[in-house]
């Protein structure tokens, strides 16, 4: 058993804050506007759609002290143990002046009723950190989880680009302070579990988490609250006791075993960006579309599996890549494909208690070709219509070897489509081929209609995509992503 | 007039803009008083019916709750429903909150819990239980046109064209004909600020309101009119406004709900709107136009004809201007213009974004690039042999308009003789290219706007008048504008707006704003610069005694002989020597009643658009838009670009994106949240190129300048539409266009 901490501590902006008694569904921006008065922080939409909260969090992690935009108003205050929260009241130039982020805002007239203005100061801020001269994707990538009714954008875009011109990183206050917020959040991470009433519980470790579940199986988990987050603030769910498990550091951890890769379910979207992008590019790109920058900064694989949507963006690949979940109760675990997880809609096959502690990917095989496309209304920011996984093999005499083709926005849960890919196994890889499959997509699927596409649309769709992907393997170019590639 | 100054016309920074990317800006919801309490709105579950019972005890069980609102225990208001009239109601009779127990739409709201705390009084409100007996709803437009009518009690100005020959007899002996109906989805302005109101309950029982609200002047007389309280205890102050686009010109029910509260418990109260509630008030009006087309093989247009319905509430009678936008910018022979309403169980619609124009305007457009490619024509070459040189709707000449040079200029910025005429006849890679153009209109208004112009001791100008500033650049342009009057710089002159004891202002909309605060501003400026002349010619040896106004010029914080800059005063030893601490002077502009019996006045646009279309998922995207407009003078190219940008990106989102979309078994907009509800994100948005066309114009207003909040958006979505049939040889007549519509039609 740990030692156990009764209050959580962080940093805000330049102030130490300890909390004992707070809320497990208190939100970050709850309490910097309502407790704080720190109003700079906005309200927009309460579900992380529009990035008028955003915030930076700094966390220590395997490269030290970084700091990641996230959306305070999904953000729980219980998930900061250890952290350094800073607000755009904590930014600030030399001798008075602006910071270079604000004032290129101004004078590039980025902003015109401005309650949008802190959010993408804040967004901006986190870019200009890692990159002092971005380029546009990168500008582009960091503010498609903001959005602005008033400026068409543009200024914003040119306002980012100019940034460098304004000064040096040297004066800004997070280059500054570095040092001493490092040690002050190391001398904080004591090891402990923290406990507040039993209400809010940040586990110490993995088997602290396994052990607080297996006892309170009816405990809500919360690792990135980009889906948890909305139950408290779009339906006043209750959710304690709630055990923050974001902050684990066994649960971040990606190896790669025997051609497979082991991801810890806490890995967030931008983590598995960096890491899954390298070994399967078309992972990275599609991560990419997901949410925001500051929904991929909290939001994590497990997560995105645990919740069983059927429209959660990284089943279907993993899926397609034969990946299986690795789940967790006291000290059992046990192992199954992914696609086994997903019972029926809402329905997943994971007993009281037990939980998702990690996804085991195969590496795919040599000569495996992958496509993945995901198909919405608005290129970004927007929940999928549909989404088609592609897997496959050609042999030598270009007949398919092996496939595997699992769709999103199809079905009740991520699903295969096993007719599809009777039709081709075996099969000449060729146009009359593909024709052929694609009819089958009728009896893997019965879409529903509803306000994303139509029943119709999704199932001309799919099948188009299983197209597509057969007409960009015979032109001999990479798939590529549907309209703009914002990550080329 | 103006001329040769250093600030107007110039690309100033604007002077909020360190408020605004400091956080400091303080909106409606961020200001705080002491002991204050926190409302929180309960909505209604049921589209139309009446609440039989509402318990309100659990809520009042938990700690922190004061008391609960609902039409059992409200406080009595003005009993006349004209009492609850506003500045820019439309007919009827306006949604009186809480007012007994009948339901007119989902989302109304049914009670106010007001606690100590914003988290208790969302808890409780969630245990507020209300039961009804649901009525018989209709919110569907295709069902409810059967019962269209045309509106016996006009909103002002919105009366469509007269009639003229025989439409429909020269339609059927014309050679090229075009009939369809072009329809366009509800929609929500969502500002980013959700709306929301803090009123500060003072001692003796005046009140001071921080609404979200494009004009304070409209919630104090609001406020006046429904609790009757005096307007001298009514003190509005909305410095920033999060965005409006017509969301705010109508005091919203929160402000209602928050004064009722705060009056009754003679505390301080705030209520804000959640993002769901958003979608509670007023909204775009689903339309659906009918047009008929005939013309010459040349096409000459002989017949137009230009019929609209739109959705209203049960409760008032909302009008806007839809159907003349056609008969403003061609001429026929023979012409008809119908508009008409339909009562559904929404609340009622509202002015959004240059309200009817892109509605009517995607009509028309579509139709006349119909008829180009029947008669084989080039769309703008069209367009060129219709032009229309006056305003044949209201038979006057036009105070200017430049139309054909936005489309010589436009053209030549994208271009366009470089098309390909045939549909279908662009591709690369995978994508196919279609370019389209379209043109539009919106009217150049001018109200009248007072304001006031202050000089104080330490030589500091600051100017100021009701109106709001609701991102538009306001205090920006009013700052250039007393800068140059008085010869300071802009640093030396500070703008006030949106505060009930700053000399009168309409609400900011219309577009006329810039015209009628900066001549308010300008006339202010010059009636103190006389005033200072004269308090200048009393100082004792004064160097200026025996100058004329006409001889002086203010300069560098001086009054100076033209003629002799040796012989001048500086201007905070004129106020000094007044024996005021400041010398004020006001102003009133308004609009010249001869030039308006004798001309029209509108700003005009051609929008030209390029499009890639990925037919086989139906995605399309937007890779340029040139946007060339004819709006007089620019103020400040800064803020103007910005205006048409923003206008242009609305566009956008009316083509491709936005749509409130109703589940009509429950009588409820679904996608009430900024998932589903899209606006355009930067990914959506690629080159958009600005062109102000130059137009000199010396009738509109006497600083000659237009407006610009509106014509941004006017022709855009018309142009993408026509563009997206120029790629793909699909007509979409139903905006907006998504991804099932591009797949599902056609070529």
């Amino acid at each position: 058993m740990p030692a156990i901490r009764q209050h959580l501590r962080f940093i805000l902006n330049g102030e130490d804050v300890s909390l004992s008694d707070v809320a497990p569904d208190a939100t970050l921006l709850d309490f910097l506007r309502i407790k704080r008065s720190l109003k700079g922080t906005k309200e927009g939409c309460a579900e992380g759609d529009c990035g008028a909260c955003t915030v930076l969090v700094g966390r220590l992690g395997r490269d030290g002290l970084v700091y990641e935009s996230v959306n305070a108003c999904i953000r729980f205050v219980g998930s900061l143990d250890a952290t350094h929260v800073v607000t755009v009241e904590h930014l600030r130039g030399a001798n008075g002046a602006l910071h270079p982020v604000q004032q290129a805002m101004v004078d590039c007239h980025g902003s015109q009723c401005g309650f949008c203005t802190p959010g993408f100061v804040m967004s901006l801020y986190a870019l200009w950190m890692r990159h002092a001269r971005p380029s546009l994707a990168a500008i582009e990538e960091a503010l498609q989880g903001n959005l602005c009714r008033c400026t068409g954008y543009e200024a914003i875009i040119r306002a980012a680009q100019a940034i460098a011109s304004y000064g040096e990183a040297g004066n800004d206050p997070l280059v500054v302070e570095r040092a001493a917020i490092t040690e002050r959040l190391r001398v904080w991470r004591d090891g402990a579990r923290i406990d507040c009433g039993g209400r809010l519980i940040v586990p110490a470790s993995v088997d602290d988490l396994a052990a607080i579940f297996a006892e309170n199986p009816k405990a809500t988990l919360v690792a990135g609250s980009t889906d948890v987050g909305l139950w408290v603030t779009k339906y006043m769910r209750p959710i304690e006791p709630a055990v923050f498990i974001g902050a684990l550091d066994e649960m971040k951890r990606v190896e790669t075993h025997d051609g497979v890769l082991r991801i810890g379910a806490g890995v967030t979207y931008s983590d598995a960006r960096k890491i899954l992008g390298e070994k399967i590019p078309e992972l990275g790109k599609l991560i990419a579309r997901i949410g925001g920058e500051q929904v991929r900064n909290m939001g994590t694989l497990g997560g995105n599996i645990a919740n069983g949507s059927p429209i959660g963006d990284m089943p279907p690949p993993l899926i397609a890549l034969d990946a299986r979940v690795l789940l967790r109760k006291g000290s059992e675990r046990r192992e199954l494909p992914l696609e086994d997880f997903f019972l029926a809609y809402g329905k997943q096959d994971r007993q009281p208690g037990e939980f998702v502690e990690a996804i085991h990917v195969p590496l795919p095989a040599p000569g495996t070709r992958l496509a993945v496309h995901k198909v919405t209304k608005r290129r970004d920011e927007d929940i999928t219509a549909t989404l088609g996984a592609f897997a496959f093999r050609l042999d030598t005499e270009n007949r398919v070897a092996a496939i595997r083709i699992a769709c999103g926005g199809m079905a009740g849960t991520p699903k295969r489509a096993l007719g599809v890919e009777q039709a081709l196994l075996g099969q000449r890889w060729c146009e009359d081929a593909v024709l052929a499959a694609m009819e089958r997509y009728a009896d893997d699927f019965t879409p529903l209609s509803d306000m994303r596409a139509s029943a119709e649309y999704r199932m001309l769709a799919a099948r188009n995509l299983l197209m597509r992907v057969y007409l960009e393997s015979v032109s001999g170019k990479a798939p590529v992503t549907i309209a703009r590639d914002v990550a080329a | 007039m103006l001329r040769n100054e250093r600030n107007f016309g110039s690309p100033r920074d604007r002077v909020d803009g360190r408020a605004k990317v400091t956080g400091a800006a303080q909106y409606a919801a961020e200001f705080n008083a002491p002991d204050l309490l926190h409302g929180y709105v309960v909505s209604s579950t049921i589209a139309k019916g009446r609440i039989t019972s509402i318990d309100t005890q659990k809520a009042l069980d938990v700690p922190g709750v004061l008391k609960v609102f609902t039409h059992d225990n409200r406080p009595a208001t003005a009993w006349f429903s004209s009492s609850y009239q506003d500045e820019v109601a439309p007919p009827g009779t306006p949604f009186r909150p809480l007012y007994d127990e009948q339901i007119y739409y989902s989302g109304q709201p049914i009670a106010l819990v007001v606690a100590e705390s914003f988290d208790v009084a969302r808890y409780a409100a969630s245990l507020v239980e209300a039961t009804y007996e649901a009525g018989a709803h209709e919110t569907d437009l295709k069902l409810a046109r059967a019962a269209a009518y045309v509106p016996p009690k006009k909103r002002q100005g919105m009366k469509p064209p007269a009639s003229k020959g025989d439409a429909m007899a020269a339609y059927a002996k014309a050679p090229l004909r075009i009939a369809n109906d072009y329809s366009i989805a509800n929609e929500h302005h969502n500002p980013m600020e959700p709306h929301a109101s803090t009123v500060i309950f003072e001692a003796g029982g005046k009140l001071t309101i921080h609404d979200k609200i494009q004009g304070v002047m409209n919630t104090q007389s609001y406020v006046s009119g429904v609790f009757g309280l005096p307007a001298s205890d009514i003190h509005v102050v909305s410095p920033f406004v999060g965005g409006g686009f017509g969301s705010g010109l109508r005091p919203q029910y929160q402000l209602f709900l928050a004064v009722m509260a705060a009056l009754d418990l003679k505390r301080s109260v705030r209520v804000e709107m959640t993002r769901d509630q958003m979608f509670t008030f007023t909204h775009r009006p689903e339309t659906i136009n009918t047009v008929l087309l005939g013309a010459d093989k040349t096409g000459r247009l002989s017949a137009l004809r230009h019929q609209a319905v739109a959705v209203t509430s049960r409760f008032e009678d909302y009008q806007e201007v839809v159907v003349n936008w056609s008969g403003i910018l061609y001429d026929a022979e023979n012409k008809q213009f119908d508009y008409r309403i339909a009562k559904v169980d929404t609340y009622t619609p509202g002015d959004m974004r240059a309200p009817g124009a892109p509605l009517g305007t995607f009509a028309i457009e579509s139709a006349m690039d119909e008829l180009a490619y029947a008669g084989n024509i080039d769309p703008l070459e069209l367009r060129l042999r219709n032009y229309s040189t006056r305003d044949e709707t209201t038979n006057k000449e036009f105070t200017s308009k430049e139309l054909r040079a936005c489309f010589q200029l436009g053209a030549e910025k994208f271009g366009w003789s470089r098309r390909s005429p045939a549909p279908r006849s662009m591709r690369e890679g995978r994508e196919l290219i279609g370019w389209g153009m379209a043109s539009g209109c919106w009217e150049a208004q001018f109200s009248k706007t007072s304001a006031k112009a202050v000089l104080t001791s330490d030589g500091r100008l600051e100017v100021g008048t009701a109106t709001a500033d609701i991102g538009t650049g306001t205090y920006t342009i009013l700052t250039q504008i007393g800068a140059d009057a008085l010869g300071l710089d802009m640093e030396q002159v500070t703008a006030k707006l949106a505060d009930t004891t700053l000399p009168k202002s309409p609400v900011e909309g219309g577009s006329w704003t810039a015209a009628s605060a900066g001549t308010a501003v300008q006339m202010a400026c010059e009636a103190l610069k006389k005033t200072l002349l004269q308090e200048a010619q009393k100082i004792e040896g004064s160097p200026l005694a025996d100058a004329k106004y006409e001889d002086v010029v203010f300069a560098n914080g001086r009054i100076a002989m033209a003629d002799d800059a040796g012989r001048s005063l500086d201007l905070s030893d004129v106020v000094r020597h007044s024996g005021q601490s400041e010398i004020e002077e006001q102003a009133t502009a308004q609009p010249d009643s001869k030039v308006q019996a004798q001309y029209a006045a509108y700003t005009h646009s051609a929008v030209f658009v390029e499009v890639r279309v990925d037919e086989q998922l139906g995605l399309v995207r937007i890779p340029r838009i040139v946007n060339a407009v004819a709006a007089g003078r620019i103020i400040n190219p800064k803020t103007a670009r910005s205006q048409v940008t923003g206008g242009t990106v609305w566009g956008i989102g009316m083509a491709l994106h936005e749509e409130s979309l109703t589940d009509h078994n429950l009588g409820r907009f679904m996608n009430h949240n900024l998932a589903e509800y899209h606006v355009p994100a930067n990914a959506d948005i690629y080159d958009i190129d600005v062109i102000f066309v130059p137009e000199e114009d010396d009738k509109v207003s006497p600083i000659g300048v237009k407006g610009l909040g509106e014509i941004g958006i006017v022709a855009t979505p018309a142009a993408i539409a026509n563009a997206i049939f120029h790629a793909t040889g699909k007509r979409i007549r139903e905006l907006p266009i998504t991804i099932d519509k591009v797949l599902r039609e056609a070529a």
